[in-house]
């Protein structure tokens, strides 16, 4: 018995020396870092980082992927612009990706990444993200961090309350930020009042592929839609939009649209929706928008024009909108974790308002309405303010979440991020930006269940905050901990374009799900070709189609021939890796277009148009093998009327 | 059983040199250390390029000594460098030196900061007012709308321009907005 | 039935889990690759350990002129009869019940499993030496002499920066309990006489 009890007492001092051990290690760590802080934004080599950041590039119009806390960024996934780095919108694959009911665009301005969400939680499946420009809402796979599908919105202009994903991933819902004649026409533009409109999107998203159906438009009265949020919980079922320039000014907005000591948060009721259009309460409006999707089977995008659209008047159908009368030009529109408070950002107040939502239904059943908008209710603000937050700060734009009943507001004007508490509406902390910032991110921080340990501010101006770089400064980011009472500043990191908002989930969502190759037996493009033996060079009058291969560490074929001048001749590649990690790249001297960079079993094509006589190199633009620098070819050009044979080969065979 | 009361005291060092490892207290040095070198946000940047913004303007004016002090009593300088558009209705010191006796005293001292700032923000608006863009409010019968969430009126007679009943006295655009120099400090009402 | 006999068939028949359990395995462990790269053997075929493995060691394997892993083997066509036809053999001794001829039984496993060994240690052989003349990257051992790339008949062995390791797997152990039986049969059976 005594051994016994001595072996125990020995076992239990154990696990103290290792705790000793490892301490001072930690130590000597702590002190080469100079700091605290650097080790709680410090993922060591090879280790991988807490949290996904899905970060809007704003004017890049593409979407960032960061790694927190390190900050480290992992990838910019082309969206609405153009990026010859992975041809996209250049490769005849994606090139139909940029189409819209106005021809090509190169370009857009993205602004907010919502994921998709089940039962209120983040589900690590999709993220979705509106251009504002020319109105679009893209959506992206979590599993190959590819944009899938581009959905153009009729009736909008300057998509900006979007793109925010309903409890279930039902909708994705999309504001207009601009009201216009709907539908378009030709009239003096201070004719605004009253016969601008505003269209708020509801767009339907198949739970197994993703795939997106303009489902039907609210068209609400000429306001200016800002942003938005579901609600959640009690409130599934209703969606939020701040408005403002309810003057309905139409010239010198900065002063105009900022007249009305209150604006509103437009609460539309989206189950009434669905019922009226079950009912074929709604009207069918001619329209045009393009519908592109990227199917990954034949790994090519289709662009497709629709040519209608379902409406719903959001004045004539009592019961679908109501308007809840929030100061001073309300930016952000957010909605706690439990669905109750919804909060508004008065971007020119010093306060912030949180409306009921259960006194707004009781408002609306006991009909306590001020007024109204074009037939919308405007419920009384007494009625159904919750409570408001005093004298916060200067500028509010933003509120997210950390699930333990604390908020987290956002002040451009006084630069800072601020903490209260919900319910009792009282400032707990409060931590400068650097500087001017805009929106917030808390992983999860719009869901049901935020996941409140780190806080990404974004920041508007970034001045002296890093090695300057000309006029053009990097935007900035800054991370906070907010685990603990005070908000704790971590780093600051950079930021590619100008990140409007973010969203952030557990890398354990989304790691599990990722795709490392396209398996070659399931590539069904049209011009794939899976082995070395069926690649082949075709002519069809003057187009030319060359069907060729890429493996460690070479093209098959090689040396072609027979080429002429006029041509156009497609390349179709097929990578034949199937190992991890290992695309290849390929370009051709003088083609105006990028390179392609083919996945592992992907299959991508450009267009060359030779023009002029001779032998011209391609080769492979990512470095791929040991012997990477011998992976190139040649292709001759004879003239246009000379009789060389169509001919390819590799290794002489 | 002998064995087993020996080994807790190796158990309660064991635990001490835990504790004294724990990063809390270090970190909050640490973080204070951070802000420290930005004690005042945007306004710390040293810049002598770019035109003067509304703070560095105030600061060159011998006349606006008093305002200066009080903004830097209620450390909100770095509103005034903020990207804006704002436009700030900046009294002068004959116009501190018109409150009551021992008015700007009380208010200097570090207790009274935010009530400081509330007064001094009053005095900000967002947006851009030179005395043109005064002068149409006025037409327009529109208040200016004040950071602090009030409005003020404004009153036009002839070429007197008055907001909040202090009289604008001078204008002077900026690089991040305008100010328009007043006689008098702008009180609640 | 005498427990010997139940014993000395069950033996035999434990072979047939050759048909669809891996007899060998060789595995590629490198920096490069965190997920490690193998095939499987079996008594007909040569499998990939994931998806993929046996294409990625053939380009691996190319630049130092190595010939790709065959799909098939001309003793992928004997094995499997022979694999039967020691089963029925091992059934038809347990059936007749004669306790030397458990042993007859053992011996020709014990032969017939060292000309396999031997068999495989030649194929490995010929794989790790007989490289191309146009081998993109010409190695040397320490002699000078052209390197080879054999990996271990069985254990563990550093090639390059690749560790080859070569180990039986579970069907090659199941054949090995089914031998075990066969002497174990064989003493039960001469301890039930002599009781």
């Amino acid at each position: 018995m005594n051994t016994y009890k001595k072996i125990l007492g020995y076992a239990l001092t154990l696990p103290l020396l290792f705790v000793v051990g490892s301490c001072g290690q930690g130590g000597g760590n702590g002190g080469a870092l100079g700091s605290g802080n650097a080790e709680r934004v410090y993922v060591a080599p090879g280790e991988h980082d807490e949290f996904y950041g899905f970060i809007s590039g704003g004017f890049s119009g593409q979407l960032a992927v960061y790694g927190l806390p390190s900050g480290r960024l992992f990838k910019v996934i082309p969206v609405f612009s153009v990026d010859a780095e992975k041809a996209y919108g250049f490769s005849e694959e994606t090139k139909p990706m940029l189409e819209t009911s106005f021809g090509t665009i190169p370009w857009d301005d993205s602004h907010h990444p919502d994921l998709s969400q089940t039962n209120g939680e983040i589900d690590g499946r999709w993220c979705f993200i509106n251009a504002n420009n020319t109105p679009r809402i893209a959506r992206i796979s979590l599993s190959t961090f590819e944009t899938e599908e581009i959905i153009e919105l009729p009736n909008s202009a300057g998509n900006h309350s979007s793109s925010f994903v309903t409890e279930n991933t039902e909708y994705i819902v999309a504001g207009t930020r601009f009201s216009v004649p709907i539908p378009q026409r030709d009239m003096p533009i201070d004719e605004y009042k009253g016969n601008f409109k505003g269209a708020i999107s509801f767009i339907e998203v198949d739970q197994e592929t993703g795939r997106f159906d303009l489902s039907f438009q609210v068209i609400m009265p000429g306001f200016d839609y800002d942003l938005a949020h579901p609600g959640r919980g009690a409130s599934h079922g209703w969606m939020f939009f701040t408005t403002y320039n309810t003057e309905e000014a139409n010239t010198l907005m900065e002063v105009n649209a900022s007249q009305n000591d209150k604006d509103f948060i437009a609460a539309i009721n989206w189950k009434k929706a669905e019922e009226l259009i079950a009912n074929g309460d709604f009207e069918t409006m001619a329209t045009e928008y393009a519908h592109n999707v990227y199917d990954e089977s034949t790994q090519m995008a289709t662009s497709t024009i629709k040519k209608e659209v379902r409406t719903l008047d959001a004045s004539k159908y009592p019961g679908l909108v109501y308007l809840l009368p929030t100061p001073k030009s309300p930016h952000g529109c957010d909605v706690d974790p439990s669905g109750e408070y919804i909060i508004g950002s008065g971007k020119l107040s010093a306060s912030l308002t949180a409306h009921s939502f259960t006194k707004m239904i009781d408002a609306i059943e006991n009909e306590k309405f001020d007024g109204d908008a074009y037939g919308i209710p405007i419920l009384n603000y007494d009625d159904i303010v919750a409570g408001v937050v005093q004298q916060a700060g200067l500028g509010p734009l933003h509120t997210e979440f950390d699930g333990r009943g604390n908020a987290y507001t956002t002040f451009f004007i006084s630069s800072e991020v601020v903490k209260w508490k919900l319910e009792t509406w009282e400032v707990l902390d409060r931590a400068p930006t650097y500087y001017s910032v805009g929106h917030l991110m808390i992983p999860g921080g719009n869901s049901r269940k935020p996941w409140g340990k780190y806080l990404v501010a974004l920041n508007k101006i970034t001045k002296d905050r890093y090695l300057p770089t000309g006029p053009e400064l990097a935007q900035s980011a800054q991370l906070y901990d907010i685990s603990g009472d005070k908000m704790q500043l971590l780093s600051d990191f950079p930021t590619v374009g100008e990140p409007h908002y973010a969203a952030g989930a557990p890398a354990d969502l989304i790691k599990p799900n990722q795709v490392k190759l396209y398996k070659l037996e399931e590539n069904n493009h049209p011009h794939a070709v899976k082995n070395e033996k069926d690649t082949r060079v075709e002519r069809n009058g003057r187009e030319v189609h060359i069907y060729m291969t890429t493996i460690r560490s070479h093209f098959a074929p090689d040396n072609i021939e027979g080429i002429k001048v006029g041509d156009k001749v497609y390349f179709h590649v097929t990578n034949l890796e199937q190992d991890y990690d290992v695309p290849h790249g390929i370009s051709m001297i003088g083609a105006n277009t990028s390179e392609l960079l083919i996945m592992p079993g992907q299959t991508e094509t450009f267009v060359w148009e030779p023009k002029k006589e001779g032998v011209w190199p391609f080769y492979c633009t990512d470095f791929c093998s040991a012997l990477h620098q011998e992976m190139q070819g040649y292709v001759r050009v004879s003239a246009r009327n000379s009789n060389v044979p169509l001919k390819w080969s590799l290794d002489g065979e | 059983m002998k064995k087993i009361v020996i080994t807790i005291p190796f158990i309660a060092l064991g635990l001490m040199i835990l504790c004294a490892c724990g990063p809390g207290s270090q970190a909050a040095e640490e973080t204070a250390e951070v802000a420290e070198t930005h004690p005042l946000g945007q306004a710390s940047v040293s810049d002598d390029v770019s035109e003067k913004n509304i703070l560095q303007v105030a600061i060159g004016s011998d006349a606006h000594s008093t305002l200066v002090a009080a903004v830097q009593a209620a450390q909100i300088e770095h509103v005034l460098v903020n990207a804006g558009p704002l436009t700030v209705f900046a009294p002068t010191n004959d116009a501190f030196a018109a409150l009551p006796e021992g008015t700007v005293e009380d208010l200097l001292k570090p207790e009274n900061k935010q009530t400081l700032a509330t007064i001094l923000t009053r005095h900000a608006a967002p947006g851009s007012f030179n005395v043109e863009g005064l002068k149409k409010e006025a037409r327009k019968g529109r208040k200016i709308y004040m950071a602090t969430g009030d409005y003020l009126e404004v009153i036009v007679d002839g070429e007197d321009i008055t907001v909040g009943g202090a009289k604008v006295i001078a204008t002077v655009q900026t690089s991040n907005g305008i100010i328009n120099v007043v006689d008098k400090v702008i009180l609640p009402n | 039935m005498k427990k010997s006999k139940i014993i000395m068939i069950v033996g035999a028949i434990l072979l047939t889990s050759l048909f669809f359990l891996p007899m060998w395995n060789i595995t590629l462990e490198a920096p490069q690759y965190p997920e490690p790269i193998g095939m499987n053997i079996y008594i007909n075929k040569f499998q990939d350990a994931n998806p993929n493995d046996i294409k990625n060691i053939n380009i691996m394997n190319h630049y130092v002129g190595m010939k790709d892993i065959p799909e098939v083997i001309p003793e992928f066509t004997v094995f499997p009869y022979f694999v039967i036809g020691m089963a029925i053999l091992g059934v038809l001794f347990g059936l007749i019940g004669n306790r030397k001829l458990y042993l007859v039984w053992f011996a020709l496993m014990i032969a017939f499993g060292s000309v396999a060994m031997y068999d495989f240690y030649l194929w490995e052989y010929e794989y790790g030496h007989d490289l191309k003349d146009t081998a993109a990257i010409k190695f040397t051992d320490e002699k000078g002499e052209p390197m080879a790339y054999q990996p271990p008949l069985i254990g563990n062995k550093m090639i390059l920066n690749f560790k080859a390791k070569s180990w039986p797997r579970l069907g090659a152990y199941l054949m090995f309990l089914g031998m075990g039986l066969s002497v174990f049969a064989f003493y039960k059976d001469k301890k039930e006489k002599n009781e």
